[in-house]
């Protein structure tokens, strides 16, 4: 069996100024891109049903290919907002953001044009913002207790805040990336971002005790923590991706929507624990304390 | 005994699987759970199934009404309150006040019935001369409690087999009265919820001037309610019903006197020529008139003598079978005394899974799951290129799953999709942490005493103990806030976290020591 190896990066070759100003950047424009978001629609990242209200109906309807979709539209009225396919069985999700129809009409709807009505969703308006105000609530409180938690750990200013400040980037350029790509924020993406929370720390802390807490040098330290943290990233990473492109195919929304978020945020994970965080703590060790 | 002192840490994760598997397969666990929870479970497994899974409907919705505290009733009673303030609020009927004392001398007010605001209750008690200390939304704890007791009533007189109906409230305080059928149709199950269910039967009549109406027979005044009977012969479908013996000398005589049993009974023609009928009996549920009808010559004779009231037997006739059974499901379940708020502008929220989409979604799921666990195992593998290293943390990160699965088959909690999402992430973490211990334990050459391997063992320990504590930070709002479908995420990953750092990650060192350390 073939191994493979975590290559060993040669730090020494650039900055620390190097080293930040690519994840900097980037957090950077994420934000600039919510920002953009926020001035253009009101809200930092578009709200999905469960949040906005609406209903969702999954029907299968027996129509040749191509036909379907045209077959959707003439069904229902109002006609749907969104309409997307299930790969796996004939299947067809639809969502309707409109209130003054009940689900029931529109179930009604799909029977009378022959669908088979596979599943129905419906959110009320109320319901849906007060459970928005909810979820980020949530996340606001996981990310203040993370926060916490790590200052407790590690009780310096300067490892803690790195640590803090990667992962705020590791939501916030998964959070652009959604605006980006279209993805609205649901139940499932609210909690991938919480996921993105306690996984992205885990690299974070990992080395930071290597650097902070063991003998031996800096980049001795620094490797043989990456070599543990990029394999921990790259498996949660396959885990991700296969689950994500598997559960698209099933038409299985919920874990497509943690898949995908979980796989943009692991993804800056790396970006950010092995340049941001690491130089901020070569930084640290160098310049900062002083030695 | 120095094996067992020195590998306790795997015996326990032994014994804690053979715990969790006796839970997830063994019949005689099986036949205890049937009785709590009501879900559907597969074959194999004890294994309870959410509604996403198994198919099903779940209404999620609180009661309509706003509600004043601390009303002061003056030495009023109940009924005259109930009227006064009926009267000083538009479209309210005395059935939709709700006067409950909860002290000598006072209690609440509630109005359960769409469009009336707080405010509009305040000004109705202030202008029937009724001081109170605030008027809010909602309904109260008694209002809810029977709201739940005649829903669950009302499932199980429907037939609806596996139903359950519960309170729930957020962190917020808000009250949400959660509805959950396995297998049945939405629609069937929100027309069973939706109609407040009171039943009523009116005497409508001609007097010297036009017609008059009046209520002769209400919910209580009903001794026993029949099955619904499918009529034939000539007659409608029905609901046979006893008359309570208190009222039915009243009931008699007001028949006679309205004219219903008049001599040789009534005809009614009151669908098709309202101002001109005989006298009617009309059945009105929920306010609408579902049937009107006559009465035979025979009851009514029986009436006119008085033997009627011996034996007060009585058919409510309806205009077609389901509506027979819904009266008679009504009536045996009772009224609610609150309307849930669904529909199209309501506060509420419904979904519906049929049980084909739910059987898919489990099969899928699982697939999506195994998947999942071959791209670990695979990374694993190459990454290590041990089999002595990568097959125990693969079978040891599954084992954290089957504990996990032998967990919510033993407390009976069903499973949904947001569990098994929790089951992967449980995975994704449980790996990592493997990883570390792994990567600490074998840093540096060989590692050829017990001394070294638990300094190591313990280093790696602190860190995963510090991501531990983050993810359950993380995951505690999402586990506490009832944001409905990902509780059950939050609630298996902590879980899974917990049985990792405390059970099976500790196990796994020991593993990896016994296959490294063999030697020694």
């Amino acid at each position: 069996m073939v191994a493979f190896e975590v290559p060993e990066v040669d730090y020494t070759r650039y900055t620390n100024r190097q080293l930040a100003a690519v994840p900097l950047a980037v957090l950077a424009i994420a934000l600039l891109i919510i920002a953009g978001w926020y001035v253009a629609t009101g809200v930092p990242v578009n709200p999905g049903l469960e949040f906005t209200g609406g209903a969702e109906l999954r029907v299968a309807v027996d129509a040749p290919d191509g036909q379907a979709r045209e077959q959707i539209q003439a069904a229902f009225d109002p006609a749907p907002e969104s309409i997307r396919g299930v790969p796996s069985d004939n299947t067809y999700i639809l969502t309707f953001q409109t209130e003054e129809v009940g689900v029931s009409a529109l179930e009604e709807q799909a029977r009378a044009a022959g669908f088979e009505v596979e599943s129905s969703y419906t959110v009320s308006p109320s319901f849906g913002s007060r459970t928005q105000l909810l979820a980020l609530g949530g996340v606001a409180f996981a990310f203040l207790g993370m926060s916490a938690l790590v200052f407790l750990m590690f009780r310096t200013f300067v490892p803690s805040i790195a640590v803090v400040v990667s992962a705020f980037s590791d939501i916030v350029i998964p959070v652009a990336l959604m605006n980006v790509l279209g993805i609205e924020l649901t139940l499932g993406t609210v909690a991938a971002l919480l996921m993105i929370i306690g996984y992205s720390v885990d690299s974070d802390i990992l080395l930071n005790n290597h650097i902070l807490r063991r003998s031996g040098g800096f980049y001795e330290s620094t490797y043989r923590a990456m070599r543990t943290g990029v394999t921990m990233t790259l498996t949660s990473l396959a885990a991700m991706i296969v689950m994500t492109i598997v559960a698209t195919l099933f038409g299985i929304q919920l874990l497509a929507a943690i898949g995908t978020v979980l796989v943009f945020g692991l993804t800056t994970d790396l970006l950010n624990t092995y340049m941001l965080n690491l130089s901020l703590l070569r930084w640290y060790k160098y310049e900062g304390v002083g030695n | 005994m120095g094996t067992i002192r020195e590998n306790w840490r795997i015996i326990l994760l032994i014994i804690v699987l053979v715990g969790s598997l006796f839970a997830l397969f063994s019949p005689t666990m099986a036949e205890e759970g049937s009785d709590a929870a009501d879900l559907a479970s597969s074959g194999t497994t004890n294994l309870q199934y959410g509604l996403q899974l198994s198919g099903g409907t779940r209404i999620r919705a609180p009661l309509v009404g706003v509600t004043a505290d601390g009303v002061e009733f003056g030495g009023d009673q109940a009924p005259a309150i109930e009227q006064a303030v009926a009267g000083e609020l538009d479209g309210v009927t005395v059935a939709d006040v709700i006067v409950r004392p909860t002290s000598q001398t006072g209690g609440t007010v509630e109005v359960t019935v769409d469009g009336v605001s707080p405010q509009d209750l305040g000004n109705a008690l202030d202008a029937s001369g009724y001081t109170y200390e605030e008027t809010r939304e909602g309904v109260t704890e008694q209002t809810r409690a029977q709201a739940v007791d005649i829903l669950s009533n009302k499932i199980n007189e429907a037939g609806l087999s596996g139903g359950t109906v519960q309170q729930i409230q957020t962190p917020t305080g808000e009250n949400y009265i959660l509805i959950e059928v396995p297998d049945e149709n939405r629609q069937e199950v929100v027309d069973l919820v939706n109609q407040r269910g009171s039943v009523r039967v009116d005497a409508y009549y001609p007097t010297d001037d036009g017609y008059d109406q009046v209520t002769v027979l209400e919910q209580d005044d009903f001794q026993s309610i029949g099955n619904a009977q499918q009529g034939g012969e000539g007659q409608l479908p029905n609901v046979p019903v006893v008359v309570r013996e208190s009222v039915a000398p009243e009931f008699q005589q007001e028949m006679v006197r309205t004219g219903v049993a008049g001599q040789g009974g009534s005809r009614c023609s009151y669908t098709s020529n309202p101002n001109g009928t005989d006298a009617c009996l009309l059945l009105i549920v929920d306010g609408q008139v579902v049937n009107s009808f006559g009465m035979s010559p025979g009851l009514a004779s029986g009436m006119r003598s008085g033997e009627w009231a011996q034996d007060p037997r009585f058919i409510l006739q309806t205009q077609n079978f389901s509506g027979a059974r819904q009266v008679a499901i009504n009536l045996r379940a009772g009224a609610l005394p609150a309307p849930l708020d669904i529909g199209p502008d309501g506060e509420g929220t419904s979904s519906f899974v049929s049980p084909s989409q739910g059987q898919q979604f489990r099969t899928d799921s699982l697939l999506t799951g195994i998947i999942a666990v071959f791209a670990v195992a695979g990374v694993v593998f190459v990454r290590y290129g041990e089999i002595e290293v990568a097959l125990p943390m693969v079978v040891t990160a599954l084992s954290e799953v089957v504990i996990l699965l032998g967990f919510a088959a033993g407390i009976g909690y069903p499973l949904d999709l947001s569990v098994i999402a929790g089951f992967i992430a449980v995975i994704g973490t449980g790996v990592d942490d493997l990883i570390i211990i792994a990567d600490e334990v074998m840093a540096e050459g060989d590692v050829n005493s017990r001394r070294v391997f638990q300094s190591r063992f313990k280093k790696a320990f602190w860190v995963i103990g510090a991501a531990a504590a983050t993810t359950i930070i993380a995951m505690s709002p999402l586990a506490v806030l009832s944001l409905g479908d990902l509780q059950g995420f939050a609630i298996f990953t902590i879980l899974g976290v917990v049985v990792g750092v405390l059970l099976t990650r500790p196990a796994y060192g020991d593993i990896l020591r016994a296959l490294l350390t063999r030697d020694t």
